[in-house]
């Protein structure tokens, strides 16, 4: 399976660029997602790749080859649009087949192909259906067998889960990732969903403005967010980010959000930020105890409303005048969290990021995630 | 440089892309052909044209044919019957479709409103010469049935179709029957967009039928009734000269002889190619000119242009 | 519509009358029609006498007879078939290509050549300098003049372009990465995808060929190429042109009346036979055509 390297690739639309330079190396095998809100150059990378769209700028390669200039027939890659482009008028063997028909493969081989995509698939009981009398399940799985039975190098998938309702969402997503271990292909996969990346991926690239924030494996983007973009974007409900002052406290560095209000900093964050430097506090609404469990210092706050979950409730709240939402266990009972005065933070988890810039301010160690 | 690279750019679009080039060829070919040629041919309208020189070799002669033209008391009659006409069809023709697409909202969906639909949308598809023949039928003085019932009251029988007043109502009454029908598709199009919702609260509210069709079904649809009556007069001048031809005859000729007729019989049955043109020419920039309006008017009025 | 029992009286009212204005006009529609039936079947003294109101009198096939016995009848319809087969196949083989290419965002000059097209809607030469176009081509008194030189129109085009477009870019996108090139795209892909648009261009084509009498009765001279509707006028003006529009044939089994009835009933059979088609189509065609911002 082949490696697949951008190197400073630029899309430009009439003297404006929408991608700027983005370098990137997926190795073989590897399944790699690039999530962004719309409009960030996540899709318009992924057609650069399958060559849908030209490359403006930069160097493209799939394997040891340049693809700048390949027609996208002969890049060696397939892929899975988000409406699944089946043809209304092939039924599903004939979907499957076209790519092989359109090569001109031997008959017999396109029927043995066919068919065992189809049984890899489950759609063994479905080859004679046209894609109207499919559920939005199999019309799926019959896209990612039209991809997978050309035995691609590449898998490329634009947003192919976005027309499915939740529930089948969740469980396309485990088939994806069951297929790709079975096959073992190079994949890149475009979402704007931040579970389906976090579930699905080995890494994700998290892009915003046509450029790159963050790479990293699931954890490492979720624990250790380079700025305050990723760490609202990875992460549901997204990280609260509240405006402080760094001061002197009684266990070192605090960030201070009101006169009466402060955050103690573990000692690592507190050393990366100055005296009196404005900054924002991150912290993840599930990093957040309700009991003290040991020494861990308290905050103040008012309770607005609560939402129940089930096995979780959300509390939204305020903390020094500013909106905090905090996550927790009901433990089936959520009678007592409208008394709720105070919450304690766990200090190791605690980010701050530079006002200004957005950028976290203290970097842990890669190999935490 | 940079331009070369454009052009080595261009050598590989052309690589790549000729496919489509080749299947857009014939179209091309055509509409130069059969479309652009025609309007090369044009400047006949400026020429003393003859037959055996050609539209090239021929003479200038400047004005002279619009000169003629207009000097011409014919030329003058058919440029006001081709505005009566277009104005009468206009003001009657058009309200029609869109009564009719009212009315059959107003009946349930299903087999009765069905078949009545597909009844007044026949017309449309009969060709003129058999709508012709239809109306001469009908009228005839001795056997038409129009005469018939006349007499049956007690009137004398009327020769409608050579009687210069009744030229108009039959012609433009032949127009609505042939199409008030089927333009009311596009009218009920625009109504089955209006949300549902909108009636169901107005009937919560207790509004009666003839209030919605008022109050919302109207207003609703108001957008597409600009854009067809702008449509409409943009085409003001293509009144349907083919019936017109079919149903004329030189004692009606002074109600109902129109530029295309009068084009018709100065160059195509007497040969007069050079100032026949020169009257098609009138009639074409005329048209573009209204076409040009009405478009703009379209576009400021609803935002969106006709094509 | 809701359940009557819910309606106010005044408003049951109001949907009567309407039901029964709409019920006469459909009925004055159609009335023309079944009086030129009736007077098809009648005998021609009955149609003289004034007696053929909507239904036969004297029930007779003597217009049928003479009809089918006209050799020049059989002639004209023959070429009819001959001029919407070929007319219609041709367009197609014309619009469908060029459709597909004025559709492709990758074309350099498509705005050119969308106006190419559109201008066509907006200015045209006219009748003679078309006539005198088709002399030059040497396209006079020819099947393939007429077959040919009505082969296509912006209308068609821009409708069937229009509907190209409204196909997923991903389909092609998917075709394309399969392998396929611009002519198995248009093939495989977007003619099975625009079946309804293509087959409300067709029925366009095949209702103008058929009904289309104007240039044919322009261009043509040979008796044994016109087509039906110019073969139907003259037997019209045969009609019109006799001053008391009455009857020069007194045999009394058939008259101009009734042959002239028989063979407007004859024209219209296969536009019955295909109105159903028609009516879905069209339907579709005139919102397909319309509006486009």
């Amino acid at each position: 399976m082949s490696q697949v390297v951008l190197e400073k690739i630029v899309k430009r639309y009439a003297e404006v660029d929408v991608v700027h330079g983005i370098d990137l190396t997926v190795d073989s095998k590897e399944f790699v997602v690039l999530v962004g809100p719309s409009g960030c150059g996540k899709s318009t990378t992924l057609r650069m790749i399958a060559g849908l769209e030209e490359i403006s700028d930069g160097t493209l390669s799939i394997g040891d080859r340049v693809v700048n200039d390949v027609a996208p027939k002969d890049r060696d890659v397939a892929m899975v649009f988000q409406n699944y482009a089946l043809y209304p008028h092939l039924n599903v063997a004939e979907n499957i087949a076209f790519g092989l028909r359109i090569r001109k493969v031997d008959k017999a081989e396109i029927t043995r192909s066919v068919n065992e995509v189809a049984e890899i698939l489950g759609l063994t009981n479905y080859l004679e259906r046209k894609p109207a009398d499919l559920s939005g399940g199999q019309r799926q799985r019959v896209a990612m067998g039209r991809a997978i039975v050309r035995h691609p190098e590449v898998f490329l998938f634009d947003e192919p889960l976005s027309n499915l309702d939740a529930q089948l969402r969740t469980q396309m997503r485990a088939e994806i990732k069951r297929l790709h271990s079975r096959l073992g292909v190079t994949s890149i996969y475009v979402t704007h969903d931040q579970v389906e990346a976090m579930t699905l991926a080995d890494r994700i690239v998290v892009m915003s403005a046509g450029r790159i924030e963050q790479i990293g494996t699931p954890m490492e983007l979720f624990m250790n967010p380079v700025n305050r973009f990723v760490a609202g974007f990875i992460g549901s409900p997204p990280m609260n980010q509240v405006k402080a002052t760094i001061a002197d406290g009684a266990d070192g560095s605090v960030a201070r959000i009101s006169d009466t209000v402060s955050i103690p900093l573990s000692r690592a964050e507190g050393l990366a930020a100055a005296n009196g430097q404005s900054v924002i506090v991150g912290i993840r609404p599930e990093d957040v105890l309700l009991e003290a469990s040991g020494g861990e210092p308290s905050v103040p706050l008012d309770v607005n409303l609560i939402e129940p979950l089930g096995s979780e409730a959300l509390i939204h709240a305020s903390v020094g005048g500013e909106p905090f939402v905090i996550k927790t266990p009901t433990h089936g009972d959520i009678s007592h969290l409208n008394d709720i005065k105070q919450f304690h933070v766990d200090v190791s988890r605690v980010k701050i990021f530079d006002e200004k810039s957005g950028s976290a301010l203290y970097q842990a160690d890669k190999a935490v995630g | 440089m940079k331009n070369s690279s454009r052009t080595s750019s261009l050598i590989q679009h052309f690589k790549r892309e000729w496919q489509i080039y080749l299947l857009l060829a014939p179209l091309v070919i055509w509409f130069l052909l059969f479309l652009y040629k025609p309007m090369y041919g044009l400047q006949i309208a400026f020429k003393d044209f003859s037959l055996f020189k050609g539209v090239d070799a021929s003479p200038w002669v400047g004005l002279e044919h619009f000169r003629t033209l207009f000097d011409s008391d014919m030329f003058i009659r058919a440029i006001k019957n081709t505005f009566i006409i277009s104005f009468l069809n206009l003001l009657i023709g058009f309200p029609t479709p869109i009564i009719l697409a009212l009315m059959f909202n107003e009946i349930a969906q299903g087999k009765f409103r069905k078949s009545l639909q597909t009844i007044v949308y026949l017309p449309h598809f009969i060709s003129l010469v058999i709508i012709a023949g239809i109306v001469i039928n009908i009228f005839s003085p001795s056997t038409g049935v129009v005469n018939l019932l006349l007499q049956k009251l007690g009137f004398e029988p009327i020769y409608f179709l050579t009687q210069p007043e009744w030229f108009r109502p039959i012609f433009i009454g032949s127009g609505i029957w042939q199409e008030a029908g089927f333009q009311s598709i596009v009218y009920l199009a625009a109504i089955a967009g209006v949300s549902p919702s909108l009636y169901e609260s107005a009937v919560v509210d207790g509004a009666s039928r003839w209030q919605m069709m008022w109050k919302i079904t109207l207003p609703c649809i108001l957008p597409t009734i600009i854009i067809m009556l702008i449509i409409r007069i943009g085409n003001l001048l293509e009144v349907g000269f083919e019936l017109i031809i079919l149903l004329y005859q030189p004692s009606t000729f002074q109600t109902a002889d129109v530029i295309n007729t009068f084009i018709y019989r100065q160059g195509l049955v007497g040969n007069q190619y050079d100032v026949a043109a020169a009257a098609g020419l009138f009639n074409a920039v005329v048209a573009f000119v209204l076409v040009m309006a009405a478009n703009t008017i379209s576009r400021r009025l609803t935002r969106t242009s006709l094509w | 519509m809701q359940n009557m029992n819910l309606y106010s009286r005044g408003d049951k009212l109001f949907v009567r009358i309407n039901i029964f204005l709409l019920t006469l006009f459909a009925l004055s529609t159609l009335y023309p029609f079944i009086y030129i039936a009736a007077v098809s079947f009648s005998s021609g003294s009955a149609v003289t006498a004034g007696d053929v109101i909507y239904r036969p009198i004297d029930l007779t096939l003597a217009a049928y007879k003479y009809v089918w016995n006209e050799s020049q009848f059989w002639v004209s319809y023959m070429n009819t078939f001959i001029y919407t087969v070929f007319g219609t196949i041709v367009s197609l083989l014309i619009i469908i290509p060029g459709a597909y290419a004025l559709s492709r965002p990758q074309l350099i000059g498509r705005r050119f050549f969308n106006l190419f097209v559109a201008f066509t809607l907006w200015f045209n030469a006219g009748l003679i300098p078309f006539f005198l176009n088709m002399r030059d081509l040497g396209l006079l008194d020819s099947y393939f003049g007429i077959i040919i030189g009505f082969a296509c129109n912006a209308f068609n085009v821009i409708l069937l372009r229009n509907f190209f477009e409204g196909i997923p870019q991903s389909f092609e996108e998917a075709a394309r990465m399969d392998g396929a090139n611009d002519f198995q795209v248009l093939w495989k892909v977007y003619i099975p995808l625009s079946k309804p648009a293509i087959a409300t261009v067709a029925l366009f084509c095949i209702v103008s060929r058929w009904n289309g009498f104007f240039w044919a009765m322009i261009l043509l001279r040979d008796e044994g190429k016109i087509p039906l509707q110019v073969f139907l006028r003259q037997t019209i003006v045969s009609l019109t042109s006799d001053e008391e529009f009455g009857s020069t044939l007194l045999e009394a089994a058939y008259s101009y009346e009734t042959v002239t009835a028989a063979i407007i009933v004859a024209s219209i059979i296969p536009v019955l036979f295909i109105y159903p088609f028609l009516q879905k189509y069209f339907n579709k065609g005139i919102l397909l055509g319309g509006v486009k911002e």
